[in-house]
């Protein structure tokens, strides 16, 4: 255990109890002035808070890595979980603001005046959050796997039981300035190794500027092994499948309930479009960083630790060889580590880099609190948002609505603990890293809510029948697509299991639009509900008129 | 309430979908085409990186950081244009969060 356990377990306890004191400080304000008048978080604080729910352990613990592995393929998860954000605020973030529901199926039941599709969207909604939850799970293993040096399905198992508690407790969703918080550590957590390593390597301060010589240095050292160079487009998967999950994951961005909600809290229609720009440059600092942290890992570890003597490695190898994550084997008994001996599994490279470069035990401690605070509250969101779905939209407004406060309250913790112990239990022995099980999240969205929201805002000849058959379509469609891509073999185009999503929004926009064209238009109302989602909040469309509100302006 | 003329709304309406494509269409550029001829661009290098991977790691990043900050601030322009700008509304509600 030693000094680097003391140090990380306190850096974790600390920020902890940071998050919590600001938001048993806050809670008691913002719950009163929430409903009310409240919404009025300013945009680039929101912002902020829309990126710490953002960045999850797939985007700090696992991106990274996932680019070290991948090279230039890996890039499209960089544009995809970037990019997806103008499709979110140009088209569906401020019209959803104006229409002012509190969740993403409660728009699409009123939008389409239909409780067959608001219990779709919440069975959608349950879906994605819980796919999304194993990775989160998984990323805590790794964390605590490495913190106790034990296996990191054991790590898992804590990790479910912190989890389960701090749910329960009511996570942290929506106290704006815990998350503020959460950026800040996360953020500062994420850029001091890379901007050390950078300073180690080239000598400069800023890693941006500086790794573009180490990606064609590291393509030199490529050549020399005789394996294919680091940048080289296209070499894991074909061209089609870096476009097909790009797409995916710009369009999942686009529909992620638990991200939407988020535009729900600021003022206008104006104030969601500044939050969005906010957000992804305060998201674009992580992303623009994670090439970066690749490059000099790969970079130190193709430098310094391959060519070691085998019984000779450093101290750091065997503590991570304890969670079964890395591997280092002397395949030809040669007596000397070689580049291709070394087997590293994505998740771990964020995670086991400052001990890689040696950058002290308060940094790599920072790093183990910063990759907690993203898989904790980002899986403790998830799982609310699977027991409100389950509390409130089925259970209460379907199987039994004249359930008490009490008995529904106590269906939600229930939900809560029950998705918790079986997402923790997949996560024991995860089907994919963190980023490919984050991927079909995000597949699963851009095939059912994507479609749902971009034809509910933008064509009000669009009716409940069009976007049930388009909702369940887009969910047989993506996954089957996954399974079959990742267990049957199957692929088109070369496009594997995490670009499912493009055949899954193509077949939902397709199935919407031939379903509703042959079936009757939605009633004038809905119609004209539909049409003033074009104009901003002053003005307001009625009987085929535009009225201005001057008393708002 | 005051009625709009109907041409207005639509003008109002018009621009801002305008503004959108615009921005859509470079979006698309800057990360699709791009994808897309990723083999022909490798030759090329820019502050060390091949053009392919600066255009995956950064500049289509940065490319989509500025194209938001672009539609807030014309978006902004063409409410004030057709007198919508909910000024007194924002300032209200800043106020009110920070004093929080």
């Amino acid at each position: 255990m030693g000094t680097q356990f003391i140090v990380s377990l306190s850096l974790i306890i600390l920020t902890f109890a940071l998050y919590i004191g600001i938001a048993i400080y806050n809670r008691s304000k913002e719950t009163s002035e929430f409903y009310v008048a409240g919404r009025g978080v300013p945009p680039i604080y929101n912002g902020m808070a829309i990126g710490a729910d953002w960045m999850s352990a797939a985007s700090f613990i696992g991106m990274a890595g996932t680019v070290m592995v991948l090279g230039y393929d890996g890039l499209a998860y960089i544009m995809g979980w970037t990019g997806g954000y103008l499709l979110l605020t140009f088209l569906l973030a401020p019209q959803l603001r104006k229409y002012g529901r509190y969740t993403v199926p409660e728009f699409i039941g009123d939008r389409f005046n239909s409780k067959t599709a608001l219990v779709i969207a919440a069975i959608c909604t349950i879906i994605i959050s819980f796919t999304y939850s194993i990775g989160q799970l998984a990323g805590s293993g790794v964390v605590i796997g490495r913190l106790f040096e034990v296996d990191a399905r054991v790590g898992t198992m804590i990790g479910v039981a912190i989890i389960a508690v701090y749910a329960t407790f009511g996570g942290m969703k929506g106290i704006t300035w815990t998350q503020v918080a959460q950026y800040v550590i996360l953020i500062i957590a994420y850029l001091i190794p890379v901007i050390f390593m950078s300073l180690q390597i080239t000598g400069n301060p800023m890693p941006w500027l500086s790794y573009g010589n180490v990606v064609a240095e590291l393509g030199e050292l490529d050549r020399e092994l005789g394996v294919s160079q680091y940048f080289a487009p296209f070499d894991d998967a074909t061209k089609w499948q870096f476009l097909a999950l790009m797409f995916s994951l710009m369009a999942g961005t686009a529909g992620l309930p638990h991200v939407i909600v988020r535009f729900y809290t600021v003022a206008t229609m104006k104030a969601a479009r500044w939050s969005g720009a906010w957000a992804l440059l305060f998201i674009g600092l992580l992303y623009l960083s994670a090439p970066a942290y690749a490059a000099f890992s790969r970079f130190i570890l193709m430098t310094q630790i391959a060519g070691s003597e085998i019984a000779n490695l450093p101290a750091w190898t065997e503590k991570w060889i304890n969670t079964g994550l890395l591997q280092m084997a002397d395949t030809n008994g040669d007596g000397i580590l070689q580049w291709a001996e070394i087997a590293i599994s994505n998740d771990i490279v964020v995670m086991a880099t400052p001990e890689i470069a040696n950058l002290g035990v308060f940094v790599i401690g920072l790093v183990a609190a910063g990759a907690m605070a993203a898989a904790l509250s980002t899986a403790g969101g998830l799982l609310i948002a699977i027991s409100s779905s389950f509390s409130h939209d089925i259970y209460y407004r379907i199987i039994n609505p004249q359930a008490t406060e009490k008995k529904r309250m106590f269906v939600a913790r229930l939900s809560i603990l029950i998705a918790t112990v079986v997402a923790g239990l997949v996560a024991l022995d995860p089907p994919g890293v963190i980023t490919q099980i984050v991927a079909w999240a995000f597949a699963i969205a851009s095939g059912t809510f994507f479609p749902a929201l971009l034809l509910g805002v933008w064509w009000k000849r669009a009716n409940a029948q069009g976007v049930i058959a388009g909702m369940v379509v887009g969910l047989v469609v993506t996954l089957s697509y996954i399974f079959l891509a990742k267990y049957g073999g199957f692929s088109i185009a070369g496009i594997i299991d995490t670009g499912a999503g493009v055949f899954g929004a193509t077949a939902a926009i397709l199935t919407n639009v031939i379903v509703s064209l042959s079936t009757p238009a939605p009633t004038q109302k809905i119609q004209d509900e539909v049409m003033d989602l074009r104009y901003p909040e002053q003005m307001t469309y009625k009987d085929g008129e535009v009225w201005k509100d001057e008393t708002a302006g | 309430m005051k009625k709009i003329d109907k041409a207005v709304a639509d003008a109002y309406f018009k621009e801002r979908i305008r503004l959108i494509g615009i921005l859509l269409v470079i979006w698309f550029i800057v990360s699709y085409v791009m994808v897309f001829f990723a083999e022909s661009l490798a030759q090329y290098s820019f502050n060390g990186f091949p053009l392919h991977y600066f255009m995956g790691a950064q500049g289509s990043v940065a490319t989509f950081i500025v194209l938001l900050f672009v539609n807030a601030a014309i978006s902004d322009r063409i409410d004030e244009k057709y007198g919508l700008s909910p000024k007194k509304k924002i300032e209200q509600t800043l106020d009110r969060s920070v004093n929080q």
